[in-house]
């Protein structure tokens, strides 16, 4: 006789989505995940409309990623105009990245996954019965967030980032402010990774195929995307590399990376290299083999670590941008012109790729954005029936539980999935 | 006292205002430990609303907070359910007041042309419809504007809840924050299409505070001249395109008055 377990909806992550299992009997026939967010069709929305609005539009699509989204769309579109911004631009889009990498990985290990590891049901058990824990995450997080908020001007869908600049340098005494903030919540993020470690005696998950941007020195950027197979191509070719198809029972595309389902965000990067600075990098030798060449089951582990990375160098680069003062600052004049533009970025999820055409007036004719959790889904559904079949027979409270665990530790984010990606 | 009851959740939107609620770092012990938060899947497990029994309490919660403009027939048994369930519905954020972005090409392309662009033909088996705010479906009891909302009228409507009030809300249009702050003036001065003058206050002009236009993610305040704003804006050599698809972003319908 044959059964289905739903998990509906998926909670403690961002957006609408389900899961079904299959049952014949007790073997676990096949899983459906459902990304089930309403779609907005941002890449239609974009069509027709002048190449200034399109990094304020997208930036929408989500708001736990909105600054990475809005950073990766003004990137693009100056690269399809030919525009190099100043050194303080850089540094100031590079210390608001890493604000979004504080705000989102305190978020999703201290608030939607730590209840798992102390058997709570979300904020308010944690509230009542881990208390400290929880005020510690969310200074944390609040410290992301004021980077966000001082640098981007608004602590959702910053409005201080403009094609070719910024719509106003930071002020030196708010930089000395976020430096002291940053100092004051150091010594969590050395200590995040202890709330978490690799599940002991847990059934093994298909080996995944890492994917990120090949490290160009400047990070959470880069022209060219690697695998864990040594391969590697350039972001402007990502059409020839990544292909994708709509599944009939979700709102998000599958990807596909050379022919695998790739695995993208903070595990990846670890697995491929990516530099993780002083501190996290003196942690990371004990981690070691609880993160290279596991599964996402480890992605919390390697969040903890970039969480540590990114208050450590957003300190570094409050520190550049103090010391050059007035130097470098000034925006760079667009002007349109036809042609496409793309470029990537490492969200906190992972991979994020935008690109876009645009006619000689500079409105724009194409759009098209490949998100991280798109990128993730195939991969996700795969682990997932790879630990139902591990999971058959056991209690249902247990195995949906484990298997929302799993979900959770994709931190998927379904806004972003969701507003797909045209062929 | 009983604790307030709440429900906090989303349609099509971003979940930017439910983030909001997150983001308020400081107050989220308090909030907690003030109110019940029966129901708030994106940082709670469980608490989903059923049929309410009868020994469920009646309504299920006393407010819901809920963002995201209306476009699947899922969106619109969630908002009919809440609104069921609720004593006072809150219109949580720009999509669920004015629609929002998903609803900026309302006037100009049809859902089904949208989706076909998007997601080719297997687009025509999603099910959609043109995305739309909660008062064309639902009474809405009080609203909070903005994309993403400000954190103070959060609070602020958390804080009157407990009080078993509603706060009042700000009719004046951003230019007065934006004047009080000595801004320079992006419209008249430096002739950028700047929307302060029609749309609702109460951020504090943080984007013209930046050098950057208003974008009107407020919507529009109450007794908006919007025909004389287009009329200025023509002036200074804009295309009623470019204004209209620039006004259209948070809010599709506005009323042009006689320049309609």
């Amino acid at each position: 006789m044959g059964s289905v377990v739903e998990i509906n909806p998926l909670t403690r992550v961002e957006g609408h989505g389900s899961l079904k299992v299959f049952l014949d009997g007790a073997r676990v026939e096949r899983v459906e995940l459902r990304l089930s967010e309403s779609p907005r069709l941002f890449e239609a929305l974009l069509l027709g409309k002048g190449f200034a609005q399109v990094p304020e539009i997208v930036c929408r699509i989500c708001s736990l990623c909105s600054t990475v989204h809005k950073v990766t769309a003004l990137l693009a579109v100056e690269n399809a105009f030919g525009v190099r911004v100043s050194r303080a631009t850089a540094l100031t889009r590079e210390l608001i990245l890493n604000g979004g990498q504080i705000q989102s990985h305190s978020l999703h290990l201290y608030c939607l996954l730590l209840p798992d590891a102390l058997g709570l049901a979300g904020v308010t058990g944690l509230a009542r019965q881990a208390p400290e824990l929880l005020r510690t995450g969310l200074a944390v997080k609040r410290v992301g967030n004021l980077i966000q908020e001082t640098v981007g001007g608004r602590l959702i869908h910053p409005v201080n980032l403009v094609l070719g600049g910024l719509g106003r340098r930071i002020p030196r005494d708010s930089l000395l402010f976020l430096r002291d903030e940053i100092d004051a919540v150091l010594p969590a993020c050395a200590e995040a990774f202890r709330l978490y470690r690799f599940p002991a005696d847990t059934p093994p998950l298909p080996p995944p195929n890492y994917l990120a941007l090949r490290e160009s020195g400047v990070p959470f950027s880069g022209e060219r995307l690697c695998t864990c197979e040594g391969r590697d191509f350039p972001v402007a070719a990502y059409r020839d590399f990544i292909s994708e198809e709509v599944v009939p029972h979700s709102h998000a595309k599958n990807a596909r990376v050379l022919g695998h389902p790739p695995l993208v965000g903070a595990l990846s990067r670890l697995n491929l290299g990516s530099p993780l600075g002083t501190g996290p990098g003196e942690t990371f030798p004990e981690l070691r083999g609880q993160i290279i060449g596991r599964d996402m089951r480890a992605n919390a582990l390697a969040q903890a670590l970039e969480l540590h990375q990114a208050a450590e160098r957003s300190r570094a680069l409050l520190e550049e941008l103090l010391e050059l003062g007035r130097e470098g600052a000034g925006n760079v004049a667009v002007a349109p012109e036809s042609g496409r533009g793309t470029a990537a970025c490492e969200a906190p999820r992972g991979v994020l790729i935008h690109s876009y055409d645009f006619d000689a007036a500079g409105v724009c004719v194409g759009a098209d954005v490949v998100t991280p959790t798109s990128l993730n889904q195939e991969a996700l559904s795969g682990d997932l029936l790879a630990l139902a079949r591990a999971l058959e027979g056991a209690d249902s409270a247990l195995f949906s539980g484990e298997l929302e665990r799993l979900i959770r530790s994709y931190d998927p984010c379904i806004s972003c999935a969701v507003h797909l990606v045209r062929l | 006292m009983r604790r307030p009851r709440l429900a906090v959740a989303g349609l099509t939107a971003c979940s930017g205002c439910q983030l909001t609620l997150l983001n308020c770092e400081e107050e989220l012990p308090e909030i907690a430990a003030r109110f019940d938060l029966v129901h708030f899947p994106m940082a709670h497990s469980g608490g989903e609303p059923g049929a309410a029994g009868p020994e469920q309490p009646r309504p299920l919660f006393d407010a819901a907070l809920v963002e995201g403009a209306v476009s699947t027939p899922g969106d619109l048994a969630t908002l009919f359910r809440l609104r069921g369930q609720s004593r006072i519905l809150v219109a949580f954020g720009t999509c669920a007041l004015f629609g929002g972005v998903a609803a900026m090409d309302n006037r100009r392309s049809g859902r089904d042309a949208q989706l076909a662009e998007v997601y080719g033909a297997p687009g025509s088996g999603f099910r959609s419809f043109p995305p739309a705010p909660f008062k064309n479906y639902v009474a809405v009891d009080f609203a909070i504007t903005g994309c993403p909302p400000e954190k103070r009228d959060l609070l602020d409507l958390l804080g009157a809840l407990l009080a078993g009030t509603l706060p009042p809300v700000p009719c004046y249009p951003v230019c007065t924050e934006c004047r009080s702050r000595e801004n320079l003036c992006l419209l008249l001065e430096r002739g950028e299409l700047c929307l302060g003058p029609v749309v609702q206050g109460g951020c504090n002009a943080r984007c013209p505070a930046t050098g950057v236009p208003c974008e009107g993610c407020r919507g529009p305040v109450s007794e908006a001249n919007v025909a004389q704003q287009l009329q200025l804006l023509l002036e200074r050599g804009f295309g009623r395109e470019e204004i209209e698809s620039r006004m259209s972003r948070f809010t599709p319908e506005w009323d042009y008055g006689q320049r309609r």
